[in-house]
């Protein structure tokens, strides 16, 4: 954080400077997480290359995700199906490669618009101040005091399942929280001294929040933005496990879960694999978060 | 103490009817109603689905079925099913108590698994066990509750050819078959609980034994033992009583899942049942219900606090 803060104060005329600063002292960075956060990095690279999976999806999965065999249902694990078949028939191992777009598509989408109208919502909230902020607030808190997972059932049973349905109901669980953050920030900012003395130069409030608003919560949002990853995917499978999530024949892996609960005992494989997928994604994220919050802030360690 | 208590409560009272303006308005945006649910297959005329809107009050404007509502709901009527017409109230009392002893199992499950583990953590800080722990407690947040559940079940009947006893009974008509019912759903709600626990556990206890008068302690001679149980445990209780509170809104949102697989008659399948089919009354209830509980569960941390740590008490 102290760090940020540093650099946002250089003044105009080193800007340029300043940015060949900003790129050795990333790499600077980079090397000294990967020292210290040794489980951070090695969940970076997981993250990775499950990001990989999904681009090359149509390379790696040896079959169509949604085609029917009904010649080889329900086939425990082999030479042809490595994870075998569910009950149309379909390569389990080919779902859950095509799966992966789909956890990663729900979870980058609804993360960045969380964060662009939580930092937009939380900035308005905490640089004005007063009655804007009590009205803002109250609303946040009463989107906060129902508990997650029933807000976003209620918003996406409502809505009919659909990709998009889900998006928009996890949005709306995440912005009130990433609002908090950069709340808290904003007026811990404000009363800065450089604001103050910006203020006194005669800068304007937009000048302002995007000039030292923005950069100095970089940290937090960033740390939250990792755990809120992990946070929006299993809420995702959730949705779909429950049946108003991403509708059939889509691979999400919620889904083939919800399929696999009526084979738990015939074809446990199909318990197996999907679930390990989804475990595994969400806690590289979660070990990620973590490091982060380690690497940023030392204090909370 | 008092004077806090009821600001509090009046402040929750208020952020309850936010709420449910919100629900309010985010249920009748949508498209589609009971009505037109109902009679969609019945070959009902467009005068005949009228005139049953109309006797619902369902013709009203948004404004006019909110107040209808809200006065109502102080009186303590919250209305009768649409679908049953069974009262909302009596439906609720009925599927409440089965989710309150799931999420008490939980908390207390947690608690059990949760504080011992974060205490050896943070004994053996930075030790490979420490690590070892940390990437098992970061690993129960990450697991799908459902997925545990599944997993269990799968194992459990595979293993041991053993499935939980159908059809819900309650602790009071049959205790055994109730327990067995819900020891597997609490269990895994409590191992993602748990998890946070450990954490905040071991910061607390390491924040504790690296304080000052812990060396005073130890300096007077006392065993580690005591030193942790009666000292550094008992400082770290506040942290993980605030935890219960935050995670409080995680724990009744699994349910929802949870019931789900478990067949479990609760809150959370109630309103998953009730939202498919636009019962607004049922659905607005009970997000009220779940809300209160969320807000009253804070509270009673925030006045918890004041208990455990009398320094808290005398701000």
């Amino acid at each position: 954080m102290s760090q940020v803060q540093l650099d946002s104060e250089l003044p105009n005329g080193r800007i340029k400077a300043g940015k060949n600063l900003h790129l050795s002292k990333l790499k600077q960075d980079c090397k000294r997480f990967i020292i210290t956060q040794k489980i951070g990095f090695v969940s970076l690279l997981i993250i990775l290359v499950v990001v990989a999976i999904a681009i090359v999806a149509p390379i790696i999965a040896p079959y169509d995700p949604i085609s029917q065999d009904r010649a080889a249902f329900l086939a425990a694990p082999n030479a042809q199906h490595v994870m075998g078949t569910d009950d149309l028939g379909r390569d389990v191992f080919s779902r859950l490669v095509y799966g992966s777009q789909i956890s990663l598509l729900v979870g980058i989408v609804t993360v960045v618009i969380s964060i662009i109208l939580g930092t937009l919502i939380g900035m308005i909230s905490g640089y004005f101040g007063g009655i804007v902020d009590m009205i803002i607030q109250r609303i946040m808190d009463a989107i906060m005091s129902i508990p997650a997972l029933i807000l976003a059932l209620f918003i996406a049973a409502l809505l009919g399942p659909a990709i998009q349905n889900v998006i928009i109901a996890l949005v709306i669980i995440e912005v009130p929280r990433f609002a908090r953050i950069v709340r808290g920030e904003m007026l811990r900012i404000r009363e800065s001294n450089y604001v103050e003395a910006s203020r006194s130069v005669g800068a304007g409030s937009f000048r302002i929040i995007m000039k030292h608003g923005l950069p100095n919560m970089m940290a937090p949002i960033i740390v939250m933005a990792s755990l809120a990853f992990g946070q929006t995917i299993i809420a995702e499978a959730s949705l779909s496990f429950l049946g108003i999530g991403t509708p059939p024949p889509n691979p999400s892996w919620g889904l083939m879960l919800s399929d696999a609960s009526m084979y738990m005992e015939s074809a446990p494989w199909l318990v197996l694999f999907p679930g390990l997928a989804l475990s595994i994604l969400v806690l590289a994220f979660n070990l990620f978060g973590d490091a982060l919050r380690d690497f940023l802030d030392p204090k909370m360690s | 103490m008092i004077e806090y208590i009821v600001r509090r409560l009046i402040f929750g009272i208020f952020v309850l009817f936010i709420m449910t303006t919100f629900i309010f308005i985010v249920m009748r945006a949508v498209p589609g109603d009971v009505v037109t649910l109902q009679l969609a297959n019945s070959g009902a005329t467009a005068e005949q689905m009228d005139a049953l809107k109309a006797e619902m009050g369902l013709d009203k404007s948004v404004l006019g079925q909110l107040v209808d509502w809200v006065s109502k709901a102080i009186q303590g009527d919250l209305g009768n099913s649409l679908w049953s017409g069974q009262q909302v109230s009596q439906i609720i009392l009925e599927r409440l108590p089965v989710t309150i002893q799931l999420a008490l199992m939980s908390i207390v499950l947690a608690i059990i698994i949760g504080i011992p583990i974060g205490v050896i953590s943070a004994v053996k800080q930075n030790s490979f066990i420490d690590h070892f722990l940390k990437i098992i407690s970061i690993g129960g947040l990450s697991i799908p509750n459902f997925w545990l559940g599944l997993i269990m079940l799968t194992v459990l009947s595979l293993a041991l050819n053993w499935i939980p006893p159908l059809g819900y009974q309650s602790f009071a008509e049959n205790p055994f078959v109730n327990l067995q019912q819900m020891f597997l759903p609490a269990i895994c709600l409590a191992i993602t609980l748990s998890a946070s626990i450990v954490r905040m556990t071991r910061s607390a206890v390491l924040e504790v034994l690296h304080s000052e008068f812990i060396r005073t302690v130890r300096a007077k001679g006392a065993k580690e033992g005591i030193v942790i149980f009666k000292h550094a445990l008992r400082n770290s209780l506040v942290s993980v009583i605030t935890l219960i509170g935050l995670q409080i809104g995680y724990l009744l949102g699994g349910t929802v899942v949870l019931e789900s697989i478990f067949a479990l008659p609760g809150l959370g399948s109630l309103i998953f049942e009730s939202v498919l089919v636009r019962d607004y009354p049922i659905v607005q209830s009970t997000v009220l219900v779940f809300g209160g509980m969320f807000l009253l569960v804070n509270l009673i941390v925030d006045v918890m606090y004041g208990w455990v740590d009398p320094r808290i008490r005398a701000k």
